[in-house]
């Protein structure tokens, strides 16, 4: 636990709720992948969504992000239903990050994040080739909105680089910035850390606070509990698709049954720090496994 | 009622002509996601293989025993046809995006059917003309074999040609061996396996290209198959025929669920039926022969609505 | 073309005799073209007469005069100009390529006259020029040049540097219609692309790019100026104008459709439709006698009616098929191709209301008419008659700069970005908001739109209307051209348009082949240059994923691009 995992806890999350998930069910034919997950999200909240591979961490998040319709269940933000479209989920405030980096490559940086901005801006097809005044003021105010982010995340100077021949970190945060620019209430991360060094990571849970506090809300799934721990205002423990434990990361943390649902049986409370070792090198071996290939899909 | 059982009979036998087709279609798309629009071409060389084999070697003979041989020549043809599209091709583009293949399959389809038009009756940029076999520019007779042409049959008020009833055996033996070769040989069971997972399927040891290879081929000798029938329901044939009669069979692999064998069968037969029906009993100035090819395509988009992944496909789960 | 390049070590032993062997060939060339090339007065234009140089013997010299300029960079007074241009890269291809071409007058020569024994001495001394010349651009050694970015010309002569191109394109062009001799034809062709490929390989177009985007304005109004000149210099003959029409009909359609598959990257099969729906209403409105509509609205109505039915036939067809896999667009629009050629067909009074015809369409359409100015009449500007296909030409020009300005700035703007974000990755772009769906059907329907408003021109222009105009092949030599010249681009899709179009026409030895060649052209560019002749970077790295030096390459011209 680090000094900055203390700032965290005492956030400016608040307890009005943002997103609510209710009762959240897939089932794809006979197998059920998620069986009735709820989960609500507060205002300035960051919150962890954890569990070993296969748990159905992705495919909730592919619920909530209406790239799939749940068989059961319903998700609210601000009070308001989610149709099961991702297009209107966008619109409605809540945008994500994808686990397999998913950016425009041939494109670049600037224009990724542009993309990012399609929702909010509506010139149609007329103003666009008569360059009416209202296409050159959007036309500008994406171009300055873009760049303002890709200095957020720290990609000031990569604007003009092709998204395909970026760094790896610095594409994660590109995703990010991507995100952002739909101006989202609430942003999804689907593990944001996987693959970078520990240097690395620490600039991403630095960029997460950065995001909390301008006022956005965050979920992030992650494999990495040092990571989750340090970070997060709660956690969420996901198990063969149910919830197990929520609470604060010290009580999830402590909790027998996450630490037997990662590591099999524990036997002594000693354990508990052995366990989160064992689960940040857990996260690394089951990269590319059939069970982490099944929870994509 | 003998007119609806006279209109069903047509519409099997068309049918089943575009099921035989429909099969190639659906089988290379199950393995490489390519609608390979050259299929058609692949039936018409198949075509002009029958004749061929019948000119040369039995200079106008019609026995009944000259058919098999026939259709050998048939086979023959359209396999290497299109066994050489996928080599050359085809597989130097198998990580292209997916424009690439399909516009190399128009110029293959452009560019068999001119070969066709050009140069059945010569060696290329010459005029020698070996086998005395016709020019290709128009329609050309096929020879009509003793036994399978000949007069139709009367049952009650309904008329079958003898012709009809070949070709609608042929699909019901190949769909047969066709069934037994997916189901239990080694060879189809890899070709399932590679339908569902490509890249699994190497690392278990099955040689992909092979299998490719092997769909290709399938769907080849199909299509021979019913470029003979072709030739003996309409007693000659053209270097544009693989062009309607693709069109048509890949229309029918839709409808069927592209990718899905016994849904090419029956989308064949559902599109031939339907073509028939409409002939008959649309009323008014739009039904009739000039408009069957139309309802066809409208039978096309309505499945396209209201099924995409067609009658008996699966629905596809996206993937994020 | 590639040639074995010859051992290094032979290179560097015999290097410095390359600049002496080098000028010696091109001085050859030069002197030989001057005399005689053949003795039969009637081969290739007139190439009998010494000190009297024929059309292509002019062109032998102009190669040979790039040879030197070359040579005179890598050492002599042009030696700063080497500094940023490939010089050895360059006069390799140009000296490949006058080698092609020398060959080929020498053979054109013996087939047209009747054996080896017309070719005159001067065309040997020429034919031994080119080769040592070849020769020695084997010899040269490739130096290290300056980044061509950086390269700023005062801004005066970077824009005569534009004027001076536009001008030689509209000699050049007027020049290759002015050949009916099919051999001087593609000799001419040999010419113009060894000194592209010589130009490109030395990195002078690459240059040339950065100074037109930084003078943008200027290119194009100099070249509508001289699209507009182009007319002037036929002297009253309408006979190539009324090729260059088809053209144009031919690039604007090619251009609209450029929209839908180069930007969209949606593959419409049945194009053509479009462009005969739009004829068709052309036709049935206008004041033919075999019109079938009473209504006889004015023509620029007439336009937008057109336009308005082929974009509804395109929501038809494409709201359905847009939802679903995009493979399957394919198949339906081709599908719809033969559909609206057999309804034309089909519509003749017996099988249907009496609409079109039927196979006969609708002939005697008349010239379109503005006023007192009528399409069909001569009229004199500056002292050059223009006859009806030039006044037509004028007309699909305003169309086309119409259909080019739509497409870029639809490719520079909100609506571009999300067709480029959809073809990289459609679910990424779905789940960033974009709409998938809208921007699919937007793009279908814009170039159906465009392609109608064309259809009614062309309806005026070619007379009469007919279904057997509308064919599948059409679409596919649509498409061609987009493939040849380059998906996505403009100048690309121009030259495709003009090269499948105006190659016909005047190589009509090959017309029983010309089909077959289309076929094998289609295939070999999938295979082999799948981004086309002039390449949209971004479409060039979209087909070439592996490769990761070109993306480094290409991302200071696309950033250029988005900068603009």
């Amino acid at each position: 636990m680090t000094a900055t995992a203390a700032a965290s806890t005492a956030g400016s999350s608040t307890n009005v709720p943002l997103l609510q998930a209710d009762g959240v069910t897939m089932r794809f034919g006979g197998l059920t992948a998620v069986n009735n997950v709820s989960m609500t999200v507060n205002e300035g909240e960051i919150l962890g969504l954890i569990g070993p591979n296969g748990a159905g961490k992705t495919t909730f998040f592919n619920c909530l992000t209406g790239l799939y319709k749940p068989t059961e269940g319903q998700v609210r933000l601000a009070g308001v239903d989610l149709p099961p479209k991702p297009r209107a989920v966008v619109r409605a405030g809540m945008a994500r990050t994808f686990q397999n980096i998913r950016l425009f490559a041939n494109m670049t940086a600037l224009e990724n994040v542009m993309v990012g901005r399609y929702c909010r801006t509506s010139s149609g097809a007329l103003t666009s080739i008569l360059h009416g005044p209202k296409f050159r003021r959007e036309e500008k105010e994406t171009r300055t909105r873009a760049q303002e982010l890709l200095d957020f995340v720290g990609l000031g100077d990569s604007t003009e680089h092709l998204a395909r021949n970026m760094p790896y970190g610095n594409q994660r945060r590109l995703e990010i910035a991507r995100a952002l620019a739909t101006d989202p209430k609430l942003v999804l991360l689907d593990e944001p850390t996987a693959g970078m060094n520990p240097l690395e990571t620490r600039q991403a849970s630095d960029l997460i606070f950065k995001i909390r506090d301008t006022g956005l809300a965050v979920v992030v799934i992650e494999h990495d509990m040092r990571f989750i721990f340090g970070v997060c205002d709660r956690v969420l423990c996901l198990v063969r698709g149910e919830t197990l434990v929520e609470g604060t990361p010290e009580e999830v943390q402590s909790d027998p049954r996450v630490i037997e649902a990662y590591i099999g049986t524990a036997t002594d409370e000693d354990d508990a720090d052995k366990a989160e070792a064992g689960a940040g090198h857990n996260s690394d071996a089951g990269k590319g496994s059939a069970a982490n290939d099944a929870e994509d899909s | 009622m003998d007119t609806f059982i006279q209109q069903l009979i047509n519409g099997l036998s068309l049918g089943s002509l575009y099921a035989l087709i429909a099969v190639g279609y659906t089988v290379v798309y199950g393995i490489l996601q390519l609608i390979n629009f050259a299929h058609g071409e692949v039936f018409m060389i198949g075509a002009f293989g029958a004749l061929t084999t019948s000119l040369v070697l039995f200079n106008g003979n019609t026995a009944l025993w000259t058919l098999p041989v026939m259709i050998i020549g048939a086979v023959v043809a359209s396999v290497t046809t299109a066994v050489l599209m996928e080599r050359f091709a085809y597989r130097p583009l198998r990580n292209a995006p997916r424009l690439a293949p399909l516009i190399t399959a128009i110029g293959v389809s452009v560019f068999l059917q001119e070969l066709v038009r050009l140069n059945y009756n010569k060696v290329p940029f010459t005029s020698w003309n070996p086998f005395n076999l016709p020019d290709a520019k128009s329609r050309i007779p096929f020879p009509q074999i003793d036994v399978v042409t000949g007069p139709a049959i009367q049952v009650g008020g309904v008329t079958i040609q003898r012709a009809a009833i070949f070709t609608i055996g042929a699909l019901v033996i190949c769909s047969a061996l066709l069934w037994y070769f997916i189901n239990r040989t080694k060879m189809g069971r890899g070709m399932q396996a590679v339908s569902q997972d490509a890249d699994t399927a190497r690392l278990m040891g099955i040689n992909v290209d092979r299998i490719i290879v092997v769909a290709f081929a399938l769907g080849a000798v199909l299509a021979a198959v019913a470029g003979v029938a072709q030739g003996l329901q309409n007693n000659n044939i053209d270097f544009r025929m693989g062009f309607l009669a693709g069109l048509k069979a890949f229309t029918a692999a839709v409808i069927g669920g592209i990718g899905n064998v016994e849904g090419a069968v029956l989308g064949g037969l559902v599109l031939g039926v339907t073509e028939a029906m409409a002939t008959q009993y649309i009323p008014g100035q739009f039904g009739g022969g000039p408009w069957k090819d139309v309802w066809a395509f409208v039978l096309l988009i309505l499945v396209l609505v209201f099924r995409p992944q067609g009658l008996l496909g699966a629905k596809e789960v996206d993937r994020a | 073309m590639r040639i074995p390049n010859i051992p290094l070590s032979f290179v560097t032993r015999h290097g410095s005799k390359a600049w002496p062997l080098g000028l010696t060939g091109a001085g050859m060339l030069i002197i030989g073209s001057l005399l005689s090339w053949s003795y039969d007065a009637q081969v290739l234009g007139n190439l009998s007469i010494s000190f009297n140089p024929g059309g292509l013997q002019r062109l032998a010299i102009a190669l040979a005069l790039f040879a030197v300029v070359f040579l005179l960079a890598s050492k002599g007074p042009l030696v700063r100009l080497g500094q940023w241009a490939d010089t050895a890269l360059g006069l390799r291809a140009l000296a490949t390529w006058t080698l092609l071409f020398m060959t080929l007058v020498v053979v054109a020569i013996t087939v047209e006259a009747g054996g080896l024994i017309n070719v005159q001495p001067g065309g040997w001394v020429s034919f031994l020029g080119a080769m040592v010349l070849f020769a020695a651009s084997r010899l040269v050694m490739p130096t290290e040049t300056r980044d061509l970015a950086e390269a700023v010309l005062p801004g005066w002569v970077e824009i005569l540097v534009i004027v001076v191109i536009m001008a030689g394109l509209l000699f050049g062009a007027a020049y290759a219609l002015s050949l009916d001799d099919a051999w001087a034809f593609v000799l001419f062709l040999v010419f113009v692309t060894g000194m592209a490929v010589a130009a490109t390989r030395a990195g002078l177009l690459s240059w040339l790019g950065h100074v037109t985007a930084r003078h943008k304005r200027v290119l194009i109004l100099a070249s509508f100026a001289v699209a507009f000149t182009f007319p002037l210099t036929q002297g009253g003959s309408d006979a190539n104008m009324s090729i260059a029409s088809q053209v144009l009909v031919f690039a604007a359609a090619a251009m609209g459709l450029n929209i839908v598959v180069g930007l969209a990257g949606l593959l419409d099969l049945g194009y053509i439709a479009f462009l005969g729906a739009g004829a068709y209403v052309g036709a049935a409105l206008s004041t033919s006698g075999f019109a079938t509509i009473g209504w006889k609205p004015p023509f620029i109505v007439v336009v937008l009616v057109a336009g308005c039915f082929s974009a509804t036939l395109g929501l038809i067809i494409g709201s359905p098929t847009l939802r679903v896999n995009g493979d399957y667009l394919a198949i339906v629009t081709l599908g719809f191709g033969e559909i609206f050629r057999l309804t034309m067909f089909n519509l003749d009074g017996n099988n249907g209301p009496d609409l079109t015809h039927g196979p006969n369409g609708i002939p005697a359409i008349p010239d379109l008419s503005f006023g007192s100015f009528n399409f069909g009449d001569t009229h004199v500007l500056l002292g050059i008659p223009l006859a009806r296909f030039s006044n037509y030409y004028f007309l699909l020009l305003l169309l086309m700069a119409f259909i080019i300005m739509v497409f870029h700035r639809l490719n520079t703007s909100r609506i571009g970005r999300g067709w480029v974000a959809i073809r990289e990755d459609e679910k990424a772009a779905e789940a960033m908001g974009v709409n998938i769906f809208g921007l699919k059907i937007l793009a279908f329907v814009i170039g159906a739109f465009l392609a109608g408003m064309a259809g009614a021109i062309k309806a005026h222009q070619d007379v009469s209307v007919t279904p057997d105009q509308y064919i599948f092949l059409e679409s596919a030599f649509l498409l061609a051209a987009i493939v040849l010249g380059g998906m996505g681009t403009i100048v690309g899709v121009l030259v495709g348009a003009v090269i499948l179009k105006l190659l016909p026409e005047k190589l009509r030895f090959f017309a029983d082949y010309r089909l077959l060649l289309f076929g094998l052209l289609l295939v070999l560019m999938m295979r082999f240059r799948p981004e086309g002749l002039v390449a949209s970077r971004r479409r060039q790295l979209e087909f070439h994923e592996e490769d990761e030096e070109l993306a480094i390459r290409a991302e200071g011209d696309i950033a250029e691009k988005v900068q603009a």
